[in-house]
Parts: C-alpha cells; structure tokens; sequence
C-alpha cells in the first residue's frame, strides 16, 4: 500500500479541483453562448422555431445529466468521431447548461412588462433595438442571481463527468481512496473542497438577490 | 385629404369580433374624442392605428401610406408618424428621463446626440420638466411619469399622436396637469386620437366625438351637438349613466 499523509490527499485532490473549475466553466460559458441564441431563437417570432426551442429544453430537462453524460460519451463514438472524457463532458454539460440557463433567462425575459414591449414597438424600434436597449437591460438585473445560483449546481453536476473516465475531483477522490483504503477520510476532503467552491458563490448569488429587491 | 382613413375595418380576438367594420377619418390638426363603454372597441381601435394589434380585413393609411402588419420596414416608417402614449406610462424604468426621450430619435431617425438631447430639453420644458432630465420614471410622480411619456412620444415628431386613457390610472389631482399639456397640443394643431374618460375635457378640447357601440361607430358629432342632443337610445343611456 502506498503512504499517503494527509498533505499528500489533500494536495492530490487541489490539483484535480483546478479540472473541475475548468469543466464548470467551459460548461457555464459554452452553456451561456448556446443559451444566449436559443433564447434569441425562441423570443423572435419565427414560426416553428419557438416550439423545436421549448422541445429541446424539454429533452434536456427531463433526462439525468448521468444519462446524458454516457449519450455523448458513447454516442460521439458511435460516429465514429473519437472522443475523450473532456470533449464529451463538455459537451453534455454545455446542453444541459444552456436547456437550463434559456429557460431561466426566458422566465426573466417574460417578468418585464408587455407595455415595456408596446412601447418601444411604438418608438419604431425593431425587434433587436427592442430587446438591445429596452428589454434585456431591465431582464439581465433579475437574471443575475438565479444565474448565478445554477453555477452552483453546474459545478456539482461536474461530478457526474466522473463515469466517464473525467479525471476531477470526484473520480480523482475515488482513485485516492481505492489507493489508501481511507474512502471517508478522502471524501470528507472532497466533500469540503466542493463546498469552498460552492459556498461562495451561494452566498454571492443571495447578496445579489438581496441589492435587487433593496432597488426595487 | 384625411390624415388617418381607416375603412371597413374589422378586428376579432379569436372567435371574438370586437371591431365590427369601422369606418373613420380624420383631417389633420383634427382632435377625436373616442368614447364608450368598456368592451365598446376604443383602445383596440386605437391600437390598429399604430398597428400594435393587428386587423383581419379593411383598410388603414396614415398619412397616404397602408398598413402593412407583415412588412417590418413599412412600419417602422409608419410608427415614425404615430405616437402613442399608454395608459400605464411604460417609461423605461432603467434610463433616465432624458434617454427615454432621446433612445427612439437616436436609433430610429439618427440624429445626432447633441440636437437630440437639445430636443429633449426643448420638449421636457415644454411639459413643464425642465429640470428633471437626469431623473429615473420612479422618482417622479403619475402625472410627471405620464408628461414625460407625452414628450417621448413628440421627440419622433408624429403626425399623429394617440392617447389611450392616458389619464386613467392618475390620482384625481393629477389629471389636470397631463390634460394641459395635451390642450395646449391640440391648440398647436397636432391630430390627436384619444380614448378618454373625460367627458368635460372632450367637451372642451375635441372637434369631434365618436361613440363606439359594440364594435362600431355608433355616432359621430361636434361634441356641443353629441352630447347635448344624443340621437341614439344607447349614447342617451351612455350619457346619462355618467351623470348618475
């Protein structure tokens, strides 16, 4: 068996955190970008478009992020296009993100008011002035804190990259813990290490919630 | 030649026909009082003109040009003659007074920033705001709010100017203040379309008032002759139920 102290897991497992930084922001920002246009897709009034946006925020809500996970996993394979844990994790954590973020921004989009909507439409501006300079700057204020609330689970949802071979903080604790036979001891670290990630970040997106209702 | 003509025209909300074919024009400098019951039609009618609703069947120009709801860039020119003021104000609440007056003219016309904003001043002043173009829509009252929404409205220079209820959701003493700046419109000659529940106000101001009975115009007249010498049984019932 090998020695491992406790600076020995604990360093192990920092390293690997920086792996599940890394997912949780190619996940976030890929998760934004693609959000950000199916939202602009579903508020512009194409016909069709609206309800193939809702189906698929719907498929992606409604199936475990486990499952999606394996999906693009050995799915890619199937194509024949080789994937590695990293690509496939991205890409199973950027659709799931961006179902979640559209339909999170599309609640804010809708809490403004239709006069504001009427109104700038009475100004002459077009769909994109519209939104541009009237709807989202009053949508993005409300936005912000559930936004940053769902980082939080974007970040705990990485763990779930770990199935797939993803070397993170998860399967990196595994690893540890198969190697030193101490499996609470190295999960109470990374458990504590999850919770340094997230706890802020809570505490970041209440502190927001909180300055938006003193404005109101 | 009429400034607004709007003929035959009908509107439904699904199997619901709230404008029945209206026929109506308008001359400019004109001012229309439209009044009516609640369901009566007005505010629909209102909001074809700038073609926030959208109609089934008839015809609506304004200044020459037709409706057309499906060509975006007609109605960005025609919007460019309509202005419209809401019951609720709808000021931006997220600019200050005076980009919520020079947003529209500065996306829309492109002018430039400095004879936009000289504008805006122009216009605040005019209703009676001079000093609150650095202010935001919630530090100011109703009536400001909706003297505000008046002068946004002007700074795209319309030919016409809608006003639907606009002093509906004011405290009674603050009514007064928006009807003057809204006299002193009409005495300038801008055309004006309003919705109103003023009757004394219709009196006073408007060269003519129209009656709007389930979808229709119902009668039309000077108001002196209208509201004195009502012909129908229902503006007869409409007049007299105020009075009660």
């Amino acid at each position: 068996m090998v020695d491992f102290s406790l600076w020995d897991i604990v360093r192990n497992l920092l390293l690997a955190a920086r792996w599940t930084v890394g997912l949780s922001l190619v996940a976030f920002i890929g998760g934004g970008v693609v959000g950000m246009l199916l939202l602009m897709l579903r508020l512009g009034k194409l016909p069709g478009v609206g309800p193939v946006v809702a189906a698929y925020v719907q498929v992606f809500q409604g199936i475990p992020l486990l499952v999606q996970l394996f999906l693009a996993y050995y799915g890619l394979g199937l194509f024949g296009i080789n994937t590695s844990p990293w690509v496939a994790a991205g890409l199973g954590l950027t659709l799931y993100a961006s179902a979640f973020l559209t339909e999170i921004w599309r609640g804010c989009v809708e809490a403004i008011p239709r006069g504001q909507w009427e109104a700038s439409e009475s100004l002459a501006l077009n769909f994109y002035e519209q939104l541009r300079y009237v709807i989202l700057p009053q949508a993005i204020k409300i936005a912000v804190p559930p936004t940053v609330g769902f980082l939080v689970q974007v970040i705990k949802g990485t763990a779930l990259a770990s199935v797939i071979g993803f070397m993170e903080l998860t399967k990196v604790g595994k690893t540890i813990a198969n190697a030193t036979f101490s499996p609470f001891l190295v999960f109470s670290c990374v458990a504590i290490l999850y919770f340094v990630l997230c706890y802020p970040i809570s505490l970041y997106a209440k502190h927001l919630e909180r300055r938006i209702h003193v404005h109101r | 030649m009429s400034i607004v003509e709007i003929t035959g025209l009908r509107k439904s909300f699904g199997s619901n026909e709230v404008l029945k074919g209206i026929d109506l024009q308008v001359a400019p400098g004109e001012v229309i009082a439209i009044i009516g019951k609640s369901g009566s039609g007005k505010s629909t009618l209102l909001r074809c003109i700038n073609g926030l609703e959208e109609f089934q069947s008839g015809s609506l120009t304004v200044d020459g040009k037709p409706l057309l709801h499906h060509n975006a860039a007609a109605m960005r020119e025609l919007r460019q003659h309509v202005g419209m003021v809401f019951q609720s104000f709808n000021l931006f609440p997220h600019l200050t007074v005076g980009k919520n007056i020079t947003l529209a003219p500065g996306l829309v016309k492109k002018t430039d920033k400095a004879a936009n904003e000289a504008q805006a001043r122009k216009l605040l002043e005019r209703v009676g705001l001079a000093e609150k173009f650095d202010a935001y829509g919630e530090q100011l009252s109703g009536g400001q709010q909706q003297r505000v929404a008046i002068a946004r409205a002007l700074a795209m220079q319309p030919a016409v100017l809608l006003c639907d209820e606009i002093t509906s959701a004011l405290d009674p003493e603050l009514v007064g203040e928006v009807l003057r700046v809204v006299e002193s419109l009409a005495d300038e000659g801008m055309t004006l379309l309003m919705v109103t529940h003023e009757m004394n106000f219709a009196r006073k101001v408007a060269d003519r008032v129209v009656f709007m009975h389930q979808g229709l115009v119902h009668e039309v007249g000077a108001p002196a002759d209208l509201f004195a010498n009502p012909q129908t049984p229902e503006l007869k019932q409409f007049l007299s139920a105020l009075h009660d």
